[in-house]
């Protein structure tokens, strides 16, 4: 399961985002910080493209601070906020098949070159050698996950890393639960086999697992 | 039993939504299908190695936040503006009464207004009588009249004084411009006479070309009509001519006719024709 925000700090929002619902600008600016983080990492896990990942989130957060005062129920704000996000993600979609431009990540790195990717690495590696088989091994997954439909991706992303329950996920796509469950089937299913086709078995991530 | 879980009711399973009774189905299911419970336990899998994809750190872009507060500082309020408006038109009327110093008195239906002065009686009590007003009437009537008599008479002299000038200056004017004019009339007409002969002399002279042109004209197509005449009444005279030559020439064959026939008859009868002439 994914990091997500600790739950105090999620009971403590409830009267944040009323706050910040009322117009506080410094409850608002809390609440960036809070979610910036996780709206940054769905996006990115979405487009596999930090840039694109910051122009979202960045989109995202001016929409929230522009359109909150509207929000009428706090406890939907979570879902509100992923509806936003998701939007974003599919009009940054539409406007790069538009303009056909290939990113750089998504060339492969030739072997023994230094990964492009050493600013977005993950902090909590211990050493250099076990940083870049983590590097490796998530840029591995992450080309599995864009492997699948955007519907999938999405589904997947929010329920696997962001923790929303599939409620919370058909709320944010204006979708029926059922049919996020059968998203989410046939996204891991489709993983199962993408993975089988990489030869990414278990004996290859055991050390990490 | 023909229970069987579709997918989303596996979906929620695996990630712990289901309710406790409905759980319990599943599992039960699971236990009596192994190729169920391996498609499940191959997802479970998979959900494992997903779990190696990690966040990427970032930090959030600093927020400008507004420390504006929301509350209006009572300055600022609207009721404290009017207030402060009308304190400040009461002070004003106030100072400006002050430095003027207005009176207002009624007295008697009379209603006086007066600035840093005690009111004067500006009407008078006393009543004049009609004689007296037609007096100062006719006073003012007859001073009136004189200065109007005064201004009139000044008038007049600078009005006759004006026209005396205007003449004067008109009549130089005029002599200058007659003078120039008939100075500028004697060349014009000497000029225009000039011209007149000259303009003449050309006409006569068109007009003598024109007439003996003319003339040469008719008397030459007098000519070649007489001819025309002439030769007409030659062929005339001609053919009459002809036709009496005829006519003689008719006679003359006839006449000899006769006379071959009376030949031819005497020739034929000698006696008789010598009888006959003898008779005769």
């Amino acid at each position: 399961m994914a990091e997500t925000l600790p739950d105090s700090v999620m009971m403590h929002s409830d009267a944040l985002l009323e706050r910040a619902r009322q117009g506080d600008k410094n409850a608002q600016g809390k609440l960036v910080q809070l979610w910036y983080k996780r709206i940054y990492n769905f996006a990115y896990k979405f487009f596999f493209d930090h840039d694109m990942a910051m122009e979202v989130a960045q989109k995202t957060f001016i929409s929230m601070h522009r359109n909150l005062t509207g929000l009428q129920e706090v406890a939907r704000f979570k879902s509100w906020l992923y509806t936003i996000a998701v939007n974003y993600c599919r009009e940054e979609l539409r406007k790069r098949k538009a303009s056909r431009s290939v990113s750089l990540n998504e060339f492969p790195t030739a072997d023994g070159e230094v990964s492009f990717k050493w600013e977005a690495s993950n902090g909590r590696a211990d050493n250099p050698e076990r940083q870049l088989r983590q590097t490796e091994l998530s840029d591995l997954l992450q080309q599995c996950l864009m492997e699948l439909s955007v519907e999938q991706r999405e589904v997947v992303i929010m329920k696997e890393y962001e923790g929303l329950k599939f409620r919370e996920i058909a709320d944010a796509l204006q979708i029926s639960e059922n049919t996020v469950k059968s998203r989410m089937y046939y996204g891991l299913d489709g993983l199962k086999k993408i993975l089988i086709k990489r030869n990414i078995t278990k004996e290859a991530l055991g050390y990490e697992l | 039993m023909n229970y069987k879980p579709d997918e989303g009711t596996l979906m929620a399973y695996l990630y712990g939504e289901l309710d406790a009774p409905e759980a319990e189905k599943v599992q039960h299911y699971l236990q009596q299908h192994p190729e169920a419970l391996h498609h499940v336990q191959q997802l479970r899998n998979v959900r494992t190695a997903l779990e190696s994809l990690t966040d990427v750190e970032v930090i959030a872009p600093p927020v400008f936040v507004d420390h504006e507060s929301k509350s209006i500082p009572f300055w600022k309020a609207g009721y404290f503006k009017v207030t402060l408006g009308i304190a400040a038109s009461l002070l004003f009327l106030l100072v400006a009464a002050r430095l003027i110093g207005p009176e207002v008195t009624y007295s008697n239906g009379e209603l006086r207004i007066s600035f840093r002065q005690t009111p004067v009686n500006t009407v008078s009590e006393q009543t004049l009588t009609a004689s007296e007003v037609q007096e100062m009437i006719n006073h003012s009537l007859v001073k009136n009249n004189e200065t109007i008599a005064s201004s009139w008479e000044a008038s007049n002299q600078e009005i006759q004084e004006s026209l005396r000038q205007n003449l004067s200056n008109n009549s130089a004017r005029i002599d200058k411009l007659i003078a120039v004019a008939s100075q500028a009339s004697q060349d014009q007409v000497r000029t225009f006479v000039a011209g007149m002969q000259e303009e003449n002399l050309k006409l006569m002279k068109d007009y003598f070309q024109l007439s003996s042109k003319d003339q040469q004209m008719y008397v030459e197509n007098l000519l070649v009509d007489f001819t025309k005449y002439l030769h007409e009444q030659r062929k005339q005279d001609l053919m009459l001519f002809q036709t009496r030559m005829n006519s003689i020439e008719k006679n003359t064959d006839q006449f000899k006719q006769e006379t071959e026939q009376i030949l031819a008859s005497i020739i034929s009868n000698p006696e008789g024709t010598i009888k006959k002439v003898n008779n005769y």
